[in-house]
């Protein structure tokens, strides 16, 4: 599948940057069903692998739920491209999560995101993280959206 | 609706937002502030509001959502767009 946002317009809506941007494309957005698809291609020169763990290179969850975090704001800028233009600070409000299979180097993750509701200033949405069409984790993230 | 399910539906309301506010039910009065009185913030509201809007299958406009300020609040709004 052709990316549909390649990087340069992935830096344009997400404020992260090396060695914390964990959205290499997006590969679908649907405006109608308020969903995106985005991939971190994960490999062993991301940082985090140096001490988690030597030896035994695991992609830790929290990074999981910041690249689910990141696939939601191209979500709300897809959406609601006038207000993302602005470049507002996103902030994480509430998480639950679940995690079901480790995640290594090599392997390519997809990140399915689904509004449940997006509003101007905050949103919620859903996520789902999967390698080789397998569920690796899934959460729902609350987040707020703030002018500068 | 009649007035009788609707009194179903402000338990089921009230029950809701106790579990997303964790206040106990017991002290979630009707006209109770939820941001004042009871410590509710915008990411609950919006909580509420997504899982009133699932659980009832209605949509709550966004330029409604500043007028919910209570519990009383909620069961207005609801009650005009369930009627």
């Amino acid at each position: 599948m052709e990316p549909v946002w390649d990087i340069n317009k992935i830096q344009e809506v997400l404020p992260q940057r090396y060695p914390f941007l964990f959205i290499d494309s997006v590969l679908e957005i649907n405006g109608k069903e308020k969903k995106a698809t985005c991939v971190k291609n994960v490999s062993i020169d991301d940082y985090f692998f140096t001490g988690h763990f030597p030896g035994n290179p695991v992609m830790p969850g929290v990074i999981i739920i910041e690249a689910m975090a990141q696939a939601s704001i191209v979500l709300f800028a897809a959406l609601k491209p006038h207000l993302a233009a602005k470049h507002p600070n996103y902030y994480l409000g509430k998480v639950e999560a679940k995690f079901k299979k480790p995640v290594r180097p090599g392997d390519r993750l997809i990140l399915e995101v689904s509004a449940e509701k997006m509003l101007d200033n905050a949103g919620i949405v859903r996520a789902r993280a999967l390698v080789n069409e397998e569920t690796v984790a899934e959460a729902r993230i609350t987040f707020g959206v703030k002018a500068k | 609706m009649p007035k009788k399910d609707f009194e179903e539906v402000k338990k089921e309301i009230k029950k809701l937002v106790s579990e997303i506010t964790e206040v106990p039910q017991a002290q979630l009065k009707e006209d109770a502030r939820f941001s004042e009185d009871l410590g509710v913030d915008s990411m609950m509201a919006l909580e509420i509001v997504a899982s009133i809007e699932k659980k009832y299958r209605v949509v709550i406009p966004e330029e409604k959502l500043p007028t919910i300020r209570s519990l009383q609040n909620v069961y207005e709004l609801l009650e005009g767009i369930m009627k």
